[in-house]
């Protein structure tokens, strides 16, 4: 069914720069496509799907995210196998895009394998289909237009880097702007018939410029200058390998041959550096400095002396304060100074003063900024083998839930039939139908769907509370640092718990709920004080991970420890640091993935998170370690 | 299903004015995008969407078109029906009522999408699409109860095909496309878990829904219920000028829309509304403005006031509000009275 109306291209008001980017690869197919992304309701696919109805020449081709991998690459033609017993090819939608635009509505949630089908056909314009004993081969080279919100989740680098060009878009902020987009869209709803037509003329300016641009392409010249400069643009943006350099030349030189002119000007590639550069600039890896920094005081000072003073300093300061009910707390800190309204604002300078005596009052911080974290592996971690294909949000699961991907040949008793997939393999063996007209179908034809469900990892946060983590606005941090890390799970659909300890115990906050929402919630109301249990808190984490798996076998459970590894509160009457290693080794044979964060960030550091990392296998970080640059603004600083 | 005996009548339900009124604006203008009702559970959500297609006169549709076409208009049709009236065939039709398509969360994608007709295949060796839940969807109403509860994929064809009036598959070796306009009622219940910012934009309207507060009204909802269950009829037909009147009102409504006129002022006080309240993209904007229009088109007005508009900002906005997951959603909405006070003068 084709859409009988379109939003017209020309109807848009501003977004000029998703405009230039979609015309370039109308003219130059070699430019590789573009990546618009940005915030909802922005015009994103009304752009690219206008864009259809301006080329004289260029289909869009739509790829659903229902797709499935034999109509992704073609297959072969059932119905005339079946029929006629002649095995034939028919072609997929990566046939259909050949020549023309591939476009893929919010790309960031498309299947992973249909991903990786589809990487491989972009990078070798040849798309070979070697299945279901069908043997073809046929061209597939097309630009590749993708449109996402990045709060849903951001692209692999290797995905990334296919598209030629990235744009980010944001809704105009102009008042006239803004009227004149409602005006138009009323308008155009109203009757669609009588809009298309007003622009019908702008549109085909514009379609009379793109073959224009193609024609006079050919005289534009590269000087080896213009070369030099594209290479070292991409060089100074760290950008891997030279597909970078290729399409800032080629998204110039289209640039110039919009107008017309025989030279790529120094603005051309400025301008093609905006467009080209941004997704694929890379940081300088950071912090190294940091681990260094705890190995030294490790070697120094075996960890088991050093834990000494801190307790004691701590016990000595506490008893007084928990002999008196834990009621009473709120008024006792009250009057030591002027009462927990300040708390808000108030916080440094209270902390300062009264860093230690103040360690088991309740402060609520409230978190900073959220940022994006760094990318968070558990696969490699994984002591079972799950058949997952890499990103960590996905698994292959064995329940009939999940999107259906592709087929296999059933392994053990066949319990999810991929019918199509059975149907082309009866059609294959060429036998025909039986005498009732119905297609032979036998045993050695079944196959089996494989389904691939999003639901992630289970992210437990075990976070230290203690009067500890309050000073030094440090709770401020592990609070940002957690929100952070809950936003990307947002992203990767991870479901989260919580569970806090401090004072005498471990507490769970939140149950394990698919509402990171709530989870948020929780830890921004989150009190800190008292002192610091750890083994408490790893073993109910322990707990409540190991129950998760009996219900849920395909989640990837993944204990995340915030602590300055100050451990204080036995769990069983021994060494409260003994103790959390003993929990620790458990958790570890149990395989559990584990990430610890640590916050301890004085100038002696003990380096006690660190060890008990180690212990489970965890994958370690300092919590300022956890931020990774947003890309903006390292683009930004680069173009100026 | 529409046997008229089991729904309750739409006039009969106490209180829930605005859940009635975004149910109603979507049936006069269902360009407008659905409505999300958030609230718990037992607050005659369900009942208000059945009782409302029941409420509305029945629709002309292509006789065995599994996507029940309206015969006069080709720009909304199926490939078939459209291709039948190019060749001058003459459409047969029948009078049918609006459904209400419910979508379990147990839906898996084959089925909402539509997938590969397996006895057919079989039978005739040849590949037919079978059309799923979102065939049956187009022009009536796809109900989802508990829609953050559905499986993230789900949720993303179901959009996408809302979004765009049209359901493409390729799967299962079809390759289909087919018209999948309908009004998306989703309910949920905001404490088990949240729906992406994403998906939220995406409906038109959304309206937080609480059990009736005052004791009186809540005996009325007990006392209604109450007759209704004794005699069906006899409390059908108590409601039934009620009923009528309002089925009349959306019908005139309905006509009329695209004769309400929203001027310029009106134009630039929902923009600033968006600008103010920094809503991501230009949903919110656009999506205030066709309310108010559907509004002052139910009051049987000409023209926007700020009035519609305030009253559409209620029903727009509150769920845009968010711009990121994690920051709270609230909506101020003593500014956007500022806001219309101070441009458009006085609130009429």
């Amino acid at each position: 069914m084709t859409r009988e109306y379109t939003f017209p291209f020309t109807a848009v008001v501003g977004q000029e720069k998703i405009k230039r980017a979609l015309l370039l690869n109308a003219v130059n197919p070699r430019i590789g496509g573009v990546l618009i992304s940005g915030q909802k309701g922005t015009a994103k696919s009304t752009l690219v799907r206008g864009l259809a109805k301006l080329l004289p020449d260029m289909e869009v081709v739509e790829l659903p995210l229902n797709v499935t991998e034999d109509r992704l690459l073609g297959t072969i033609d059932v119905e005339k196998a079946i029929a006629s017993g002649i095995k034939s090819f028919e072609p997929g939608l990566l046939a259909e895009a050949d020549g023309n635009i591939l476009y893929v509505d919010e790309v960031n949630l498309l299947s992973e394998h249909i991903v990786n089908s589809l990487l491989d056909v972009a990078q070798s314009g040849v798309n070979i289909v070697e299945r279901e004993g069908i043997s073809h081969e046929h061209r597939s080279s097309f630009v590749l237009v993708g449109s996402m919100n990045p709060e849903e989740g951001m692209l692999s680098p290797q995905f990334l880097d296919r598209f030629g060009l990235f744009v980010e878009v944001t809704g105009e902020a102009d008042l006239d702007d803004r009227k004149e987009i409602i005006a138009r869209r009323l308008a155009y709803e109203r009757s669609p018939d009588e809009f298309i037509k007003t622009y019908k003329e702008q549109g085909a300016e514009i379609a009379a410029k793109i073959l224009g641009a193609r024609k006079f392409f050919s005289q534009v010249e590269i000087t080896d200058n213009i070369m030099k400069m594209a290479a070292d643009l991409a060089r100074q943006a760290f950008c891997q390998g030279h597909r970078a350099d290729i399409v800032l030349v080629e998204t110039a030189r289209t640039m110039a041959a919009f107008a017309e002119r025989t030279y790529i000007s120094l603005d051309d590639l400025k301008e093609a550096a905006e467009l080209a550069l941004p997704h694929r600039i890379r940081q300088v890896p950071p912090y190294e400095i940091q681990e260094q920094e705890t190995q030294e005081t490790e070697e120094k000072t075996p960890p088991q002396q050093m834990q000494q003073p801190p307790e004691n300093e701590e016990s000595r300061e506490r008893p007084d304060l928990e002999q008196t009910p834990q009621d009473s707390e709120q008024d006792l800190p009250a009057q030591q100074h002027e009462g927990r309204d300040h708390r808000g604002q108030d916080e440094t300078a209270a902390n300062e003063s009264l860093q230690q005596p103040e360690s088991s009052e309740e402060l609520v911080e409230d978190p900073g900024k959220i940022f994006r974290v760094i990318t968070i592996q558990t696969k490699p971690f994984e002591r079972k083998m799950r058949k997952g294909s890499g990103k960590r949000s996905r698994t292959k699961t064995s329940s009939r839930q999940g999107r259906y991907i592709r087929y296999r040949l059933p392994q053990g008793k066949l319990k999810d039939l991929a019918f199509d997939a059975t149907l082309r393999a009866a059609a294959m063996a060429g036998r025909g139908r039986n005498k009732d007209g119905f297609v032979r179908i036998e045993k050695s034809d079944y196959r089996e769907k494989v389904r691939e469900k999003r639901i992630g990892n289970t992210l437990l946060f075990v976070v230290d509370a203690s009067g500890s983590m309050g000073a030094n606005r440090r709770m401020k941090a592990t609070k940002t640092a957690i929100l952070s890390l809950l936003n990307d799970a947002y992203q990767k659909r991870d479901i989260a718990g919580l569970v806090v300890f401090r004072k005498t115990g471990a507490e769970s906050l939140l149950g394990i709920t698919r509402s990171v929402e709530l989870a948020n919630k929780k830890l921004r109301e989150l009190p800190t004080g008292g002192k610091t249990p750890l083994p408490a808190g790893l073993a109910l984490g322990y707990e409540i991970l190991k129950a998760r798996k009996v219900k849920d076998p395909d989640t990837v459970p993944v204990l995340v420890l915030v602590t300055d590894g100050r451990a204080n509160v036995s769990l069983n009457g021994g060494d409260p640091v003994e103790e959390a290693k003993e929990v620790g080794r458990k958790i570890r044979a149990e395989g559990i993935n584990t990430l610890v964060i640590d916050s301890e960030q004085d100038f002696i550091t003990l380096g006690l998170a660190k060890e008990l990392a180690e212990i489970m296998e965890a994958q370690y970080y300092k919590l300022e370690a956890l931020q990774v640059q947003e890309i903006e603004t390292a683009v930004r600083s680069f173009l100026q | 299903m529409s046997s008229k005996k089991n729904i309750y009548p739409f006039c009969a339900i106490v209180g829930q004015e605005q859940m009635k009124k975004a149910l109603i604006l979507n049936v006069i203008n269902p360009a407008l995008g659905g409505a999300l009702i958030r609230g718990e559970k037992g607050t005659a959500k369900s009942t208000a969407v059945r009782a409302l297609a029941d409420l509305l006169p029945e629709m002309k549709m292509v006789a065995d078109c599994p996507f029940g076409c309206d015969p006069d208009d080709i720009s909304s049709m199926c490939a078939s029906c459209r291709q039948k009236i190019k060749a001058g065939e003459k459409l047969p039709y029948v009078f049918k009522k609006m459904r209400v398509i419910d979508l379990p969360v147990s839906a898996t994608e084959d089925r909402v999408v539509g997938t590969l007709d397996i006895e057919h295949a079989l039978k005739k060796g040849e590949k037919k699409f079978e059309p799923g839940i979102l065939a049956k969807a187009n022009r009536n109403i796809l109900y989802v109860d508990e829609v953050n509860l559905l499986d993230d994929h789900v949720v993303d064809v179901l959009l996408d095909a809302a979004a765009m009036g049209i359901n493409t598959v390729e799967r299962e070796g079809v390759s289909y496309s087919h018209p999948a306009r309908f009004i998306l009622v989703g309910t949920m219940n905001p404490e088990e878990g949240d729906l992406r910012p994403q998906l939220l934009d995406r409906f038109g309207l959304a309206v937080d829904v609480r059990g009736e507060m005052g004791t009186e009204n809540r005996v009325e909802v007990i006392k209604r219920r109450l007759t209704y269950e004794n005699d069906p009829d006899a409390f059908a037909v108590s409601f039934r000028e009620e009923q009528q009147e309002l089925a009349r009102r959306i019908l005139k409504a309905r006509d009329n829309l695209h004769q309400v006129k929203s001027s310029d002022k009106m134009l630039e006080l929902a923009a600033k509304i968006a600008i103010e309240l920094e809503v991501d993209g230009h949903r919110a904007d656009i999506t205030v403005i066709k309310t108010a229009i559907t509004i002052a088109a139910f009051n049987g007005q000409e023209e926007v006031k700020s009035a519609n508009l305030l009253e559409a900002a209620e029903l727009a906005l509150p769920h845009r509000m968010r711009r990121k997951p994690f920051e709270d959603e609230t909506l101020e909405f003593t500014k956007i009275e500022e806001i219309v006070r101070e441009e458009g003068g006085m609130i009429a």
